[in-house]
């Protein structure tokens, strides 16, 4: 599924207001070692992910969120992408710190991988190159 | 500056050349000790092979090597009284007050704050009840980024991670019936530009209450580099205009609230988002040095000045290292204020700190065993002589704390105080070979990082030229790398791996409708309100900024007339414009 780019594109993104990068930072560091493009958006909120990705052409959106709106920005992250035309044409992945149940419940909102603190390098390339190819 | 100006290295190194003339040992004792440490030494290595010297590999370690015995040779020239001297006199390595915790106790101090300022209330309440003895209030993201519950950005968030204080009637209900002229208040403030915003609102509802400036007790944190560094957030003010607020802040509460830690140069956030303990201490020390130069520049006596001065660590797994780096910084410190500041008063050259125990070391897996690591970290700090402290909840790999997780971490606290006699002895780690080498060690190495930045031009250009940034990344993209080899270890989660599969403990859950409640009580104010009042005072805040004046009574007065912390914010915006920091990965 993956798109017209010469690498995996993907748009990283804080939701909304958390402040805690150093995941993220660390994500985005490993891909591009492994890689892939990567665009480092910092904070944002959902229409601004969505309008990058679409500008980008990106092939997946990881957005990161430790500070508790995962599920409530999430759900919008993927509502706007599914309007958009997106969410069928890109991979959405989620990190942060999440309870089991929330952990289920991004996945049935559509969250293709969702991943939790202690998530190891070779689990999140190994998700994006399976879930791109 | 930088190159014209001496190093706070080198204006030790020229103060303290000559001032060892009791050496513990005597010469002869400790060139037998060397040859038959060295004599031990070779046959162990010869009999057994292996390595004298290995690197811990702690989370947020500083990975100083060590060797497998201590002894007089690692500091052949300790000289007791002026390395480490008595408690509560020069140098303070072993504490800042002589009887340490058999006069006063580390205060019990554990951050709360969810939902909205009523929620926080109940909590604060409950913890008092239970044998707390100082407070300290953490805000939702949205309070803490600056921005309203209103606003469109701050939508699913109000109320998470924190309390939601959108004006200073929030501030009012957060204490109600709260003795805050009795009880000591740490407002989490972060950000010299949040302080500048809640800080105001505090004092407003102290007002209200009755209350005088003077009776005030507590701490704010104020520092730029949770603003600029440590910080993920949509807008920033430039680094200089954050300093200067962040010395505002310091003018102001010195000024006008005496009882009040202006700043509490955290050392916490900046360790936990990724650099080492000695790191940790560099910027903080540096970050020190370059606030009371601005406050000698503005006229003030650095012994007045440096007597509301705290700091603010985090402690993490390595024990050893944790227990010497906070002797280590204390006896930092009190040279650089007796010898770079030339500080006569004792009370401004101690290193007083409040300490919490590592986020970042706690596990998901295996939930309750965060309880064991908190209370091994609590005890380092103890042993350190620390004057105030939080014990993490073993929780909090998942949310914030419930009450029940909350009420262990207090408990581990009185346990430690009441149950193990640790608290009755002064330093009790003093003197022991291997920590005296570590905390020389680390002494060392804190003032070579103070003197890079120094070179840089100063804290200030090391946020703006990315120097910190760049640190920070480098330090935790490695450290990532060693915890997936299993380098550095956790228990139940890369080694002995425990396979569970659910939740195994209660989760804290938000209450409901916090965001609503903030956004009618906004709705409401903004009716009730006298919005002239409003735009001057606004008016007037922005013309300060603008201008050389101490920004803080401006801030004060839109806290006094309703003005909201977003709307504070949108004035430092303004009037500062805007600033990108560097993200490096």
């Amino acid at each position: 599924m993956k798109k017209n780019n010469a690498k995996i594109k993907v748009l990283l993104s804080k939701l909304g207001l958390d402040v805690h990068n150093r995941g993220l930072i660390t994500v985005a560091k490993m891909l591009r070692d492994s890689g892939m493009e990567v665009i480092y958006l910092g904070n944002a909120l959902p229409d601004e992910i969505i309008n990058i990705a679409i500008q980008e052409d990106a092939d997946v959106i990881g957005v990161s969120s430790l500070g508790g709106a995962h599920l409530t920005l999430g759900k919008d992250l993927i509502d706007l992408a599914t309007e958009k035309g997106l969410k069928d044409s890109t991979i959405f992945i989620i990190g942060g710190i999440f309870s089991i149940e929330d952990h289920q419940k991004l996945k049935e909102a559509g969250f293709d991988e969702v991943f939790t603190a202690g998530a190891t390098q070779e689990e999140i390339v190994g998700a994006i190159n399976g879930l791109v190819a | 500056m930088a190159g014209t100006k001496k190093t706070t290295k080198e204006i030790l190194q020229e103060n303290l050349k000559n001032e060892k003339p009791h050496s513990l040992y005597n010469a002869e004792s400790v060139k037998k000790i060397k040859n038959d440490y060295d004599l031990f030494k070779k046959n162990y290595l010869e009999k057994k092979g292996g390595e004298w010297q290995t690197v811990p590999h702690t989370i947020l370690g500083s990975e100083i090597p060590r060797d497998m015995l201590y002894a007089p040779v690692h500091a052949p020239e300790l000289d007791y009284d002026f390395d480490l001297g008595y408690p509560g006199s020069e140098p303070c390595t072993r504490g800042i007050h002589p009887n340490m915790y058999r006069g006063k106790k580390f205060t019990i101090r554990q951050i709360n704050g969810y939902g909205g300022p009523e929620d926080t209330n109940q909590r604060l309440k409950y913890m008092l009840e239970h044998g707390a003895t100082g407070l300290s209030v953490i805000h939702d993201l949205p309070t803490t980024q600056m921005y309203d519950s209103d606003d469109p950005i701050s939508k699913g968030q109000v109320g998470m991670s924190g309390v939601a204080i959108d004006y200073a009637d929030d501030m009012e209900i957060l204490f109600d019936n709260i003795p805050i002229d009795k009880v000591t208040v740490s407002l989490v403030t972060h950000y010299p530009s949040n302080t500048a915003i809640l800080f105001p609102m505090y004092l407003a509802a102290a007002e209200r209450k009755g209350l005088s400036f003077d009776v005030l007790k507590g701490s704010v944190q104020n520092d730029i580099t949770l603003e600029e560094v440590v910080r993920s957030g949509p807008e920033y003010i430039p680094p200089r205009d954050c300093f200067r607020i962040q010395v505002d802040n310091i003018e102001f509460i010195k000024n006008n609230v005496p009882g009040f830690n202006f700043n509490t140069l955290n050392g916490y956030n900046l360790h936990e988002f990724g650099t080492s303990g000695v790191t940790e201490m560099a910027v903080a020390v540096a970050n020190a040095i370059e606030s009371l130069d601005e406050m000698v520049a503005r006229g003030y006596d650095v012994d007045w000045v440096a007597q509301r001065l705290a700091f603010f660590w985090s402690i993490s797994s390595d024990f050893f290292e944790e227990v010497s780096r906070i002797r280590a910084v204390r006896r930092l410190w009190y040279r650089i204020m007796k010898y770079r500041f030339g500080a006569k008063n004792p009370r401004a050259m101690w290193m007083r700190c409040h300490v919490q125990t590592s986020g970042i070391s706690l596990v998901r897996e295996e939930p309750l065993n965060n309880i064991v690591r908190a209370a091994i970290q609590s005890l380092s700090a103890v042993f350190g002589g620390v004057q105030s402290l939080h014990v993490d909840s073993y929780d909090e790999a998942y949310s914030v704390p419930t009450e029940q997780a909350a009420l262990i971490s207090l408990r581990t606290q009185q346990i430690i105080q009441e149950e193990t006699a640790i608290t009755d002895v002064v330093d009790p780690l003093g003197g022991s070979f291997y920590v005296e080498a570590l905390t020389n060690e680390i002494e060392k190495r804190i003032l070579d990082e103070v003197e890079e930045i120094e070179k840089i031009g100063g804290y200030v250009a090391a946020i703006e030229k990315g120097w910190i940034h760049n640190k920070v990344a480098a330090y935790f993209c490695k450290e990532k790398e060693l915890i997936d080899k299993g380098v550095i270890k956790f228990v139940g989660s890369n080694v002995y791996k425990s396979g569970m599969a659910a939740n195994p403990i209660e989760v804290f859950s938000y209450p409901e409708g916090v965001e609503q409640r903030q956004k009618a009580k906004i709705a409401a104010l903004k009716l009730r309100r006298d919005n002239e009042k409003v735009a001057s005072a606004l008016a007037a805040l922005e013309n300060a900024c603008r201008g050389k004046d101490n920004i803080v009574p401006f801030s004060l007065d839109c806290a006094r007339v309703g003005c909201t912390g977003g709307e504070i914010f949108k004035v430092f915006k303004k009037a500062f414009g805007l600033w990108k920091p560097p993200v490096f990965w």
